[in-house]
């Protein structure tokens, strides 16, 4: 077609980026972050605490998802339907969500209604009503919410991975949000201790982000501390992570006439504060992190068995996994597996090409500006500062790192932070069709599960 | 506490048209160093000839494996190498092909965009078609056939519309189409549907309008119109579907869960803004009547953010409005499928004005949160210039919705929310999902 232009353009030079300019400070006896970003008429409130899935009390997994949800469920002169009208009738929309590391709740709000929203915010933390009838509805609203999502295969191999990774009665062996039977043996009492742990003004940080030119973000801070009066923080005695120590096995999750067996592949990893936190990070996205990674390559556009194929280290506080998974279609079962096992060998023993890490280091360094697009994700990297207790450069300098790392740190991490002779693999799929041939594979012993879900 | 009326949207843009119909929306925000590119070709499964369902989205798959001058994998590996993201989408009324880029990459996206819109041909070959055709058999699998309750989407369309209209199949079709889809199918679908005639190109960011037209006009000039594209397959159909169709589908799942769909005015009508906001009051947030009464007071309902109902945006003759309603364990499914009943044909009597301000606010929110990023805006400049000729909409389309009534939604939901008009989907958990399935 003579119409197109053959030659690819060159690139003009790059523009300046970097992280939003934000302060810290306190207001009322309580942290503050707040970050002005023009041209932002939906601004975030959102408070982060330190009580995530690794300060819950053995036996109690799921609690915290519980206490966040019943904050807005009736607080201060709300109830729970009230105080749902009172934050949409400011077009605000309430967000709560707990992990591994961190409670975090809040609105995305029209900056004008900013301060009304931190008055709500401040009710739902500091006077919930956690009333029995309201906390027992949660709480089984949260086990049907349970048993549906592990109706589907990822979610059900994600909790099978997580246990047969970790060591039984460390925290990471059930899935962050808990399981049904922990969440549905939850009293209403350990809900309302976990709150009075969780959620004291020294153990919170409030998170502002948007167009805050017209905005009183003092009087916003006031309303959420002022007068808030704590208790004593909890002190969260955690478990300290340990995996399991059988080695490599495949753990089939039966679900008979599955069209599909969903893969997950991996062992344990380092934490966040890892020194080899950017090699370790960038040699997986050439593994599996991006479209052209070897792992999408290989089973999608090489082989046609799936819709995608990943692969990721996912760094907690504490500890860490690497994952890879797949959703491949049952005939396949077995020759995924050993496909996705293979490149992860591959990449350890020989590690990444000098043009797969330039691909990778740009990419990475590029999409910093995409990733922070709004106040939602500037306010979730903020929060991501304060879990991890990490400077206020340091979207800058990891960016700065990203284009400095070299092909032997990438290389040295791949060969000490990929395990392949460790890889634990769960199935989930039709056991029947599948469990012969993940024998023939050699990748260890294969235990059938019976699925409960 | 005082609610503030927020800011409406007020982006700047200008559309042009290059001689050979490509039309081509730019608007400056210099907020980040990035910019959003995004093609909607006006061709979607709605266009889709008979046995060849499903075939529009494997040829979406098909479009990223090379052209003229781009090699199989070039287009994924150059974008990512510039930092950016992409991806395209297929459904029933568009095809859409985006980038996010920093902004001094904008002319690799523009190129390669263009080179696809006029040289697709030179890359497609057989070993293609065969490995992304296992790839979309394989998305098929893991969003449907392999999903508790998957079923769901291809039995509305089956079910709403009826047979022979352009909506009456679901945008990923049947394996059986999918493994007859021939190479020579993909090169007639190309000649037919794919020009700069046929396109609209939006371009949101860091750029400066007058440079950009130039590199569009550059790239994407030379690409011939085609001229003319095969008319629109008939939509017409009745208002309502004239009684209520009711299936039970037992399935490998949970809990039972009940579908509601309603035939009623596409996207575009009168009607349809005001279907959003009686969306929004019945079944939209916390504050919803569904939420109030079948989660709050009844315990009937899974709903942990109030979020039940949502109208599609299809423009050819209908569309639906539909709910979702996974059970509660233990609830009794008929008495959940009755309470809903009640409530929804209750909106008939009337809505308040405090219903009517928590709508417009929700709705307001929304929106603004949809069009908060570059690509979000950009892929809605292409969605509303191609389905109505007019990017202006990107203002002005809220402030026509937040002009409707409380008595507008009384009405549409008179005439559209009613038995003689809905597909009720029954999922009934199954001993032996295989055969149920």
């Amino acid at each position: 077609m003579s119409g197109l232009v053959a030659d690819r353009p060159t690139p003009g030079p790059p523009r300046p980026w970097s992280f939003p300019k934000f302060e810290r400070r306190e207001v009322a006896g309580g942290r503050v972050i707040t970050c002005h970003l023009p041209g932002k008429p939906l601004a975030v409130i959102s408070l982060v605490a330190d009580a995530g899935a690794v300060t819950e009390p053995a036996g109690k997994e799921g609690v915290a998802e519980i206490v966040v949800r019943a904050l807005s469920e009736g607080a201060g002169p709300y109830d729970a339907y009230g105080f749902a009208v009172a934050g949409e009738r400011l077009g605000a929309t309430w967000r709560s969500h707990t992990d591994w590391d961190s409670l975090r709740c809040g609105f995305e709000v029209p900056v004008g209604d900013l301060v009304g929203a931190a008055e709500l915010l401040a009710a739902a933390v500091r006077e919930p009503h956690l009333d029995e009838p309201s906390l027992l509805r949660v709480r089984d609203e949260r086990v049907d919410e349970i048993r549906l999502d592990q109706s589907q295969p990822g979610p059900r191999a994600g909790a099978a991975f997580g246990s047969a990774v970790w060591a039984a009665g460390c925290r990471y062996a059930v899935p962050d949000g808990g399981t049904a039977e922990t969440v549905a043996a939850l009293p209403p009492d350990d809900i309302r201790a976990f709150h009075v742990g969780g959620l004291q003004p020294d153990a919170v940080t409030l998170i502002v982000v948007g167009d805050l030119d017209t905005v009183d973000t003092d009087a916003a801070a006031r309303a959420v501390f002022a007068g808030w009066i704590g208790g004593r923080a909890g002190t969260a005695t955690t478990v300290p992570p340990e995996p399991r120590v059988e080695g490599r096995r495949v753990v089939v999750v039966d679900r008979p006439g599955s069209v599909q067996s969903m893969l997950y592949a991996g062992h344990d990893g380092p934490n966040r504060r890892t020194p080899d936190y950017v090699p370790m990070t960038t040699m997986a996205l050439v593994l599996g992190g991006m479209f052209n990674s070897r792992l999408n390559y290989r089973l999608r556009e090489d082989k046609g068995y799936s819709y995608g194929a990943f692969g990721a280290f996912d760094t907690r506080r504490d500890a860490g996994v690497f994952l890879a998974r797949s959703a491949v279609q049952t005939e396949v079962t077995a020759p995924a597996l050993a496909d996705a096992v293979a490149e992860i060998r591959t990449m350890h023993d020989g590690g990444a090409t000098a043009a797969e890490l330039e691909q990778a280091r740009s990419y990475r360094a590029g999409v910093f500006p995409i990733n922070f697009a709004g106040p939602g994700a500037v306010a979730a990297g903020l929060a991501d500062l304060v879990v991890h207790d990490l400077p206020d450069d340091h979207y800058d300098r990891l960016r700065q790192e990203v284009l400095d790392v070299d092909l032997d740190a990438v290389n040295a991490a791949a060969a000490t932070r990929l395990r392949p002779d460790d890889l634990v693999a769960v199935v989930v799929g039709d056991a029947s069709a599948v469990v012969d041939e993940l024998r023939e594979t050699g990748l260890g012993p294969v235990e059938v599960l019976t699925d409960e879900g | 506490m005082l609610t503030v009326v927020p800011v409406l949207p007020d982006y700047p843009y200008t559309l042009h048209t290059l001689d050979n119909g490509l039309r081509v929306v730019v608007s400056e925000d210099h907020l980040a160093p990035v910019a959003a590119v995004n093609v909607w070709y006006d061709v979607g499964s709605r266009h889709e000839s008979p046995g060849r369902t499903g075939f529009a989205h494997l040829f979406e798959h098909l479009m990223f494996q090379g052209s003229t001058h781009v090699g199989r994998n070039d287009h994924f590996g150059l974008i990512s190498a510039a930092g950016g993201t992409l991806n395209g989408t297929t459904w029933c009324d568009r095809t859409n092909y985006y980038e996010t880029v920093p902004a001094h990459h904008l002319e690799t996206a523009l190129w390669l965009e263009a080179d696809r819109m006029g040289g697709l041909l030179d890359a497609l070959d057989q070993q293609n078609l065969d490995n992304q055709r296992e790839v979309v058999k394989n998305e098929k699998r893991q969003t449907r056939d392999n999903q508790p309750y998957g079923a769901w989407l291809d039995l509305v369309h089956t079910h709403a519309w009826p047979k022979g209209h352009p909506y009456q199949h679901s945008t990923i079709g049947s394996m059986a189409d999918l493994d007859a889809a021939s190479l020579e199918d993909a090169r007639g679908f190309y000649s037919t549907w794919y020009g700069p005639d046929n396109a609209v190109l939006s371009i949101v960011g860091d750029v400066d309008t007058d440079a950009t037209l130039a590199a569009v006009r550059r790239y994407f000039g030379g690409i011939p119109a085609k001229g003319a594209y095969p008319p629109s397959p008939p939509s017409d159909l009745p208002a309502r579907i004239g009684e209520e169709v009711r299936l039970t589908v037992p399935d490998r799942v949970p809990v039972p869960r009940v579908f509601v769909a309603y035939r009623c005015p596409p996207f575009g009508t009168p009607e349809f803004d005001a279907l959003e906001l009686a969306a929004i009051v019945l079944g939209g947030g916390r504050g919803c009547r569904l939420y109030k009464s079948l989660v709050l007071d009844r315990g009937l309902l899974q709903a942990p953010d109030g979020d039940v109902t949502s109208t599609w945006p299809f423009v050819a003759g209908a569309t639906v409005f539909i709910a979702d309603l996974p059970a509660r364990e233990g609830a009794d499914i008929g008495e959940l499928e009755a309470a809903y009943h009640e409530i929804a044909e209750g909106l008939a009597d009337g809505v308040t004005e405090a219903e009517m301000e928590r709508a417009r606010a929700v709705h307001t929110s929304m929106w603004l949160h949809h069009l908060a990023t570059v690509d979000g805006r950009a892929d809605t400049f292409s969605q509303l210039t191609t389905l109505f000729g007019d990017p202006g909409l990107v203002n002005a389309l809220l402030p026509r919705q937040l002009a409707v009534t409380a008595g507008d939604v009384a009405k549409v939901a008179r005439e559209y929310l009613r038995p003689d008009n809905r597909v009720v989907l029954v999922f009934e958990p199954a001993e032996n999902a295989e055969e149920a399935a």
